[in-house]
Formats: structure tokens, C-alpha cells, sequence
């Protein structure tokens, strides 16, 4: 992700915003689609873009639970553990893709394929319980022979042009 | 059953209203029409005299709020329109989005004209992509059609809408938090006052108001106030959402004129009950930051008022049911956890309150509790959390927790003694 990506990226939204700090979300979005995580470099990327220092894109990328610091499987597996989904057996499906996944709880399988996730409410109650790969829809509800199909079909995906996240 | 398509105009017509043609066939555009030939005061009067109420959560009065702000300051006035639903049992903003999006923008572009506001923002969960994409789709669409852009108020009159995507934080919810990210910064809540109304979006005048309150206004304007007020009572006009989750069999969203309804019949015969051989044991009836309450309390009528009397609150409309199979501390537990991570950091009540609960209720689930020091302890930490924080976030973690001690404490006392091993979840699939 090069700055004039990210320029380009901001090039037709500029005009919305009378203060360019709104500009460091969207960018960071953008950024972030490119590798899935925030590398250092691309961080650097969004300040030089956006004309504020990496210390300060950075203090508001740490503060997101959907933008990552740290490298990330292609696809996150986010699974809503909060109340109504709990009451629906979300922890029976955590755990349930953890074991199909070979994870011991939350983490990144050694294939770099799937970071699983525990996530609070994702606002799909009514599909309890429900999960998200990445920031796509909001499934469920999902029996564990449900997951163990999501997965299978995205392992025979081919690699994303961008990641969703 | 008094149940109403209000603001689930989509519902009525029978099928999603994605497309400009088929919102305006549905009668959308008309409250803008009779908007737009009014003054922008007497729209501010028309959203006072229809009693409705802010639906994200906390009740205030819309067109008072509206009336807030300060006028002919020489600067710009904004919109904001908050679709960060992010409180847990709640989902109804969702469906407006997804199925009605044009209700909101005709909503949204009412506001703004009545408040001289020539640019709005939706500031949308980041977690809600595919809802913020139907939202460009439609903003795209309204544009094409003349309905936003450089003469959406009329000749020379702009207004247009941007859609502002979070990136996972539920503190954004929190109007200033939310004006903070939105103004490109961590989303912590700010010192009020001032309120947005006067110091909100770059410090200019501001009006956030949730997706359900903007989305009412196109019927308000198009049948009229006192059509609005005329349903619900006095205090408690017009329609309000409820998302029912949880233990019941048709899980989903239901729209009920306030005060015809109660909260039974909203379980039992639009929620679809519970499984055969089960009883209510709790609910959350305004999403999870409100006091929880026990069967004995099935027969309240859903208003701010009623709700209140019993203890609790409308709050967001998220109602989440729990039956007799369900463990209380453990449900609560999970609440803890939620604001735990959820908390911002800003304020050190909230931020080591919450983790202090999440704690507590943990190793009591899993059979390492202290017994009735722990009961004590947090007891304890209740007044040391609520009413010390700069937003609600803190006092939303006590509230379902202290008032599920009160509830069933001996249940609280057992668990702190013995543990609570896992339920058998509820495995049924939705009925609706």
C-alpha cells in the first residue's frame, strides 16, 4: 500500500470533511484491506496521506477491535459470544470450530488461513448464533456442521483481491 | 395484537424497499414534500407536537433536542445520524437499514432541513459493511434522482449525506465518543457539557439522533404529528421497535405502538414463545444496560413509563429472554465481560470497575467463588462504578448486574459456593 494509494483512496471524499483528521479512519480502512493488518509501513502510509504523524494514526488504529496491529489469517473467523447468542449454544460453536480448526481457543491456524475469534454482539441476535467472516454478513444460525461447511468452502476459495475486514 | 408498520413501512409493503422506485410507490418522498413547504421552525414544531422520543436508548425528547440547537451562529450545523447499534439483544436499526434505507435518508434529510444542516453523516458500525453498502447504494440513488445533491432543498439548496464507517467499538454508540471518531480520533466520550447541540461536530451545532427516531419522520411529516401522537399515551407516543432474542422460538424484530403492548405478549405471541415446559426467568427488556427483571413482571406495558415503574428501562428495545435453563450469574458474567472490553479506558471507575466484575462473576461461574465475600465484594464495587464515569457505559454494567443480585441472590449466594457448569443451550432453530 503506497501513499499515493491511499491519496487516490481519499481523493473523492476530501470534500466531505472540513477537518482531515476524519480522513485517518477511512484510510486506515483502506490500508488495512490491502495485506489485512496494519504494518508498520502501511501506518506510515495513512500519516503520510492523511498529514498527521504515525504516533497519532496509530493511537486511533489501537483503539478499534476491527483494525489489526498484528498479522492475521486471510480469513477472520469472528464469533458472537455476547448474551443472546450465548443462550443459543455460541460457546458449543466456538469451541466447536476451534476443535475443526485445530486451535486451542482463539488464534491463527499454522496455515495462516483462519484466525478464529471470539467477538461481542455483532447486532443479528435473531440469527443466534451467529458469526462474521471478516465484516461480511452476519450468518447463523449456525449448527457446528454449518461452520465445518464455511470453512471448507473458504479454504477452496482462492486468495481475496482485498480483504474485507 | 396492536402492531403497526410505522416505521417497518417495508413490512406493509411486503418486500425490501431498496430502490428509489419502489420507496416513493410506497409513499416515501411524501413527508418530505409537506416538509419542504413548510418552515424550518414549524418542522421543528411538528417534531415537538409528535411526542417521539429518541429510540436509541435513552428517551429524550426529539424535538426538544432538535430545538437545542443555537441559531444563525455563522457556522455550520450538522446531522448525525447514529447507526452504531452495537448494544447487545438489539437489531432493529439493522433491518431499517437493510431493507429500508430510503426511509432513513427521506428521515434524515427532514432533520436536516429543519436544523439548516447541508451535510449529515451516518456513522455506521464497522462490523455493518453490508448494511453501509446498501446505504451507498441507496445514497447513490437518491443522488442520481435529484433527492440529495446540489439542489435537494430546492434550487440552489444543498444538502447531501455521507456514510461514515466505524471500525469496531461499541463506546461509539456514546454520541460524543461517536463525534470523536467521526472527527478522526480514539472514540472516548467527552465532558458534558457542552452538549452536541451546541459544541458537537467540529465543535459546530449538532443534532445525533438514532436510525429508528430519524426513520420516523417521513410518516410524522407525511400523516401528520398528531396522527403520531395520537397512538401510545400521553408520555410515551407513537411506535417503538423491540428486537426479542434469546431463549424464544421466533427471534426478530416487532414494531408495537408504546403502552398497547405487553411484555408478555410481545414474548409469547410475537416472539413465539418459549420451548414447551419452559418458563421465563429473566429479561433484559432495553438491550443489556438495563435492570433485569424476573417473571413476576411479564404483565408491563412496554412504555418509558411503565418500564420504569418497574424497575427497569426501555432503554434500545433489545429484549433478551432468558428461561429457567439459563444461569443468571453466568448470564451476567457475560455481561461483564462485554463492558469490560468495551470499556473505553477514560474513566478509571469504568475501565477497573468493569474488569473487577467481569473477575468477580468469572471465577464464581467456574466453581472458584469465595462464597459470600465475594457477594460483598461486589456489592461493594456497584456504588464505586455507577455515577462516577463521564458516559452511561459504567452505569450499563451495574445496572443488569446489581439488579440480577437483588433478583436472585440466593441463586448468587449457590454459585459463589459451588460454581455453575455450562447450560445445555437452546438449540432450536427460529420458528419465523
Amino acid at each position: 500500500m503506497t501513499v499515493a494509494d491511499i491519496e487516490e483512496h481519499l481523493a473523492p471524499i476530501r470534500h466531505e470533511y472540513p477537518d482531515p483528521r476524519s480522513l485517518i479512519l477511512p484510510a486506515l480502512r483502506h490500508a488495512q484491506g490491502d495485506a489485512g493488518w496494519l504494518s508498520p509501513d502501511a501506518l506510515a502510509a495513512v500519516a503520510a496521506a492523511t498529514g498527521f504523524s504515525q504516533a497519532y494514526v496509530e493511537s486511533v488504529a489501537t483503539f478499534y477491535d476491527r483494525l489489526y496491529m498484528d498479522e492475521v489469517g486471510r480469513y477472520c473467523i469472528n464469533v458472537c459470544v455476547t448474551l443472546s447468542c450465548m443462550l443459543r449454544g455460541s460457546d458449543e460453536l466456538f469451541d466447536h470450530i476451534a476443535e475443526y480448526l485445530g486451535l486451542d481457543g482463539e488464534g491463527t491456524t499454522a496455515d495462516g488461513m483462519f484466525t478464529l475469534a471470539k467477538v461481542q454482539c455483532i447486532g443479528a441476535c435473531d440469527r443466534a448464533p451467529c458469526l462474521q467472516v471478516d465484516s461480511g454478513v452476519q450468518l447463523g444460525p449456525l449448527e457446528p456442521a454449518d461452520a465445518a461447511c464455511l470453512i471448507d468452502d473458504l479454504r477452496a476459495e482462492p486468495a481475496p483481491a482485498r480483504y474485507g475486514r | 395484537m396492536p402492531e403497526l408498520n410505522a416505521v417497518y413501512r417495508h413490512r406493509e409493503f411486503g418486500d425490501r424497499l431498496t430502490t428509489l422506485a419502489d420507496y416513493e410507490r410506497a409513499g416515501g418522498y411524501l413527508g418530505l414534500k409537506e416538509t419542504l413547504e413548510l418552515s424550518p421552525d414549524d418542522v421543528l414544531y411538528a417534531f415537538h407536537r409528535s411526542g417521539l422520543r429518541g429510540r436509541g436508548g435513552a428517551g429524550f425528547p426529539m424535538g426538544r433536542k432538535a430545538s437545542f440547537l443555537p441559531k444563525d451562529t455563522g457556522r455550520p450545523t450538522y446531522v448525525v445520524c447514529n447507526a452504531d447499534e452495537s448494544e447487545p439483544g438489539t437489531f432493529k436499526d439493522r433491518e431499517i437499514i437493510e431493507h429500508n434505507p430510503f426511509q432513513l435518508i427521506e428521515g434524515i434529510t427532514i432533520a436536516s432541513y429543519a436544523v439548516g444542516c447541508e451535510r449529515a453523516y451516518i456513522y455506521i458500525r464497522g462490523e455493518y459493511e453490508t448494511q453501509a453498502r446498501v446505504l451507498d447504494d441507496a445514497l447513490a440513488g437518491a443522488r442520481a434522482a435529484g433527492r440529495l445533491g446540489p439542489d435537494a432543498f430546492g434550487p440552489g439548496r444543498p444538502f447531501d449525506i455521507t456514510v461514515y464507517r466505524g471500525a469496531g467499538a461499541y463506546i461509539c454508540g456514546e454520541e460524543t465518543a461517536l463525534l470523536e471518531s467521526l472527527e478522526g480520533k480514539r472514540g472516548q466520550p467527552r465532558l458534558k457539557p457542552p452538549f452536541p447541540a451546541v459544541a458537537g461536530l467540529y465543535g459546530c451545532p449538532t443534532l445525533i439522533n438514532n436510525v429508528e427516531t430519524l426513520a420516523s419522520l417521513p410518516p410524522i411529516m407525511h400523516r401528520g404529528p398528531d396522527w403520531y401522537a395520537a397512538m401510545g399515551n400521553e408520555k410515551s407516543p407513537g411506535t417503538k421497535l423491540f428486537s426479542v432474542s434469546g431463549h424464544v422460538l421466533n427471534p426478530g424484530n416487532f414494531e408495537v405502538v408504546l403502552g398497547e403492548t405487553t411484555l408478555r405478549e410481545l414474548i409469547y405471541d410475537m416472539g413465539g414463545g418459549l420451548r414447551p415446559g419452559r418458563e421465563v426467568k429473566a429479561v433484559w427488556p432495553g438491550g443489556s444496560s438495563v435492570p433485569v427483571i424476573g417473571a413476576e413482571s411479564l404483565d408491563v406495558a412496554l412504555d418509558y413509563e411503565a418500564l420504569d415503574a418497574v424497575g427497569t428501562l426501555l432503554g434500545s428495545g433489545g429484549c433478551i429472554v432468558m428461561d429457567d435453563s439459563g444461569c443468571i450469574v453466568r448470564a451476567s458474567w457475560r455481561l461483564a465481560q462485554f463492558y469490560r472490553h468495551e470499556s473505553c479506558g477514560k474513566c478509571t471507575p469504568c475501565r477497573e470497575g468493569t474488569g473487577w466484575l467481569a473477575n468477580i462473576l468469572g471465577r464464581m461461574v467456574h466453581g472458584e467463588g469465595r462464597g459470600e465475600e465475594d457477594i460483598r465484594l461486589l456489592e461493594s464495587l456497584f456504588g464505586r462504578i455507577e455515577g462516577r464515569t463521564l458516559c452511561p457505559l459504567a452505569d450499563g454494567a451495574v445496572m443488569p448486574i446489581r439488579s440480577a443480585l437483588d433478583l436472585f441472590r440466593d441463586e448468587f449466594i449457590r454459585v459463589a459456593h459451588e460454581g455453575s457448569p455450562r447450560p445445555v443451550p437452546m438449540t432450536e432453530a427460529p420458528v419465523g
